[in-house]
């Protein structure tokens, strides 16, 4: 009960949160700009360049997925962050703290708040992908959960992993370690890579591998149709995100356990 | 006997500045205690480690030696923290909210089971004059409505133990008033409050108890009537000094003060029954024979003002 009224007032605050606002206003800015070319395309379609213009299309929409996904990673580990040092910042978490309240139901409480909100982030692009993609006259086949499960441990793990480091660091620097998260998980998360082993394993052992949670793996975008999954290899990708996420939560119930609460 | 409400044994608690190794000590083995139903003042100047004593004794930060407890728990213990309302310095609120939604996300959260919330909310804005601007976004309150809201909301979970760390900050002299009545209203109901604050004209008023720190030391602790009356000066009246008398008074150490037509002399009690007895022998009516209260704020002062703590 106490961890849904803190969720809900969480997510109640997110829709007053200047940044937040900010970043949906611009994302929703750049997803009608990239409107305008694939409307352009589709008019442009004849009987002659159908093909051409097909293929056009549907790199629009992997692209517009693409950018789904990196905005959503990083609105996730904003919000994360935002969410609790907010609190800490304004004051407002030592009213809030006098009541019976244990420190994990607090972490709990907001960690759920920022998961509802990706829950509405999740369905809303989803909706506005279909969307763009029946605009260009394609149709995905697909699997609806995946494209709803998948984006959505993806973010509860870089949810939680804001949350650990926001426990001890600065909102700003959080996302500025985001930024070189994403970049050595780019960099070690190629195969063909030249770095070696030695270096490579370690890191990539203590890095999510989100690559392995993205909806595309299992999407033939150009086709866009699923590829044959089993439910086995779903259960691993999943659980794996499920616990990455579940073990910096708890590294983040820790660390603010034993923490001074105060006014920042 | 009854459990103490709050109880401080040898607390310690040291800071650590950032980017210093020096240690920066803010209290220094405290031990108090608060029994319930007792209104007690914590008092001490800036930097005397009061709110950090409030912080630890909310369980918002922890002490590095000592114990302390609330209600016989751990502080920032659930069971505890059901029974304390707590008042923090410099109260934050969502500003986004209005007073009733406010109150109504800390009932929710204080897990008070009440038939009709919304008649206990509206109690509650009533006794702290906020009914008229229950839906008003509390971003436009001014300072002293936020104060009685901070009031209201301690108020919620109808708590055993007040914790109001200055609960008449930035309030007007009714608003002041008003506060000062509340809380003797809840002395009467029973509840255990610990305060602080630095209007001590006030704290006379309502405190049965007082705690005194300095540079987080414990200076004095005990109840403020006894303080008070340890004042060791008594003041004689008599209607006439003779200026023979008057000499022999001020070489005892004490002082003299002519009014029209009575005479007023301040000593300590100690020459209470010599002074009364020359003045009989010299032929002076004693008219009256008083001993000398200090107040609050000359006892603190003499205890703090200077130096109270090593």
């Amino acid at each position: 009960m106490r961890i849904w009224t803190i969720a809900l007032s969480t997510l109640g605050s997110f829709r007053r949160n200047k940044v937040i606002v900010l970043f949906c206003g611009l994302f929703i800015c750049v997803v009608l700009l990239m409107m305008s070319p694939l409307m352009a395309y589709k008019a442009m379609t004849t009987a002659a360049n159908a093909q051409q213009m097909q293929g056009f299309i549907l790199n629009e929409v992997a692209g517009l997925m693409s950018l789904v996904s990196g905005f959503g990673s990083l609105l996730a580990a904003w919000a994360a962050a935002d969410a609790v040092a907010g609190e800490m910042k304004s004051g407002t978490i030592l009213a809030v703290m006098a009541r019976p309240l244990r420190r994990w139901e607090f972490l709990a409480g907001k960690y759920l708040g920022v998961m509802m909100l990706m829950a509405i982030y999740v369905v809303a692009m989803l909706g506005v992908t279909f969307t763009l993609a029946w605009l260009g006259g394609q149709r995905f086949h697909t699997a609806l959960w995946v494209l709803l499960v998948y984006p959505m441990v993806r973010y509860a793990v870089w949810a939680a992993v804001a949350m650990l480091l926001v426990t001890v660091l600065h909102p700003i620097i959080v996302i500025a370690i985001f930024g070189v998260l994403a970049t050595l998980i780019t960099i070690f998360g190629q195969s063909q890579s030249h770095i070696p082993s030695w270096v490579r394993v370690p890191v990539h052992l203590v890095l999510p591998i989100t690559d392995l949670l993205s909806e595309e793996r299992f999407l033939v975008i150009t086709r866009a149709s699923v590829k044959p999954f089993g439910w086995s290899n779903h259960l691993t990708a999943l659980a794996y995100g499920l616990d990455y996420a579940l073990v910096c939560f708890l590294l983040a119930v820790w660390v603010f356990h034993y923490r001074s609460l105060s006014r920042d | 006997m009854a459990t103490p409400a709050i109880e401080f044994s040898g607390v310690t608690k040291i800071y650590q500045r950032r980017f210093s190794r020096s240690p920066v000590p803010a209290l220094s083995g405290i031990s108090f205690a608060v029994s319930q139903g007792e209104v007690c003042a914590f008092l001490g100047p800036n930097g005397a480690g009061k709110t950090t004593s409030m912080s630890i004794l909310m369980g918002f930060i922890y002490a590095d030696q000592g114990e302390s407890r609330v209600f016989g728990y751990a502080p920032g213990d659930v069971r505890a923290k059901e029974r304390i309302g707590f008042l923090p310095e410099n109260f934050a609120f969502y500003r986004y909210l209005n007073a009733e939604k406010l109150l109504r996300f800390h009932l929710r959260l204080s897990g008070r089971r009440t038939d009709d919330p919304n008649g206990l909310i509206a109690g509650l804005l009533q006794k702290v004059k906020l009914d008229e601007h229950r839906n008003l976004k509390i971003g436009k309150y001014s300072r002293g409505m936020v104060q009685r809201l901070g009031i209201a909301q301690a108020l919620l979970g109808d708590p055993q133990l007040l914790v109001l760390d200055e609960p008449t900050s930035g309030l007007d002299p009714a608003g002041r008033k008003e506060v000062r009545d509340l809380i003797l209203t809840l002395k009467a109901e029973g509840k255990t409050i610990f305060l602080s604050s630095h209007i001590l004209s006030e704290v006379e008023q309502i405190c049965d108890r007082v705690i005194i720190i300095d540079r987080g030391h414990l200076v004095r602790a005990g109840a403020l009537q006894e303080m008070l009356a340890e004042g060791n000066r008594v003041e004689i009246v008599v209607d006439q000094l003779p200026e023979a008398l008057e000499q022999a008074v001020k070489e005892m150490g004490a002082s003299v003060e002519r009014e029209a037509n009575r005479v007023r002399i301040s000593a300590d009690t100690g020459q209470k029954r010599p002074l009364a007895e020359m003045f009989w022998a010299g032929g002076c009516d004693v008219l009256s024979l008083t001993p000398l209260k200090s107040s609050l704020e000359e006892m603190f002062l003499k205890l703090v003002g200077t130096g109270g703590s090593e």
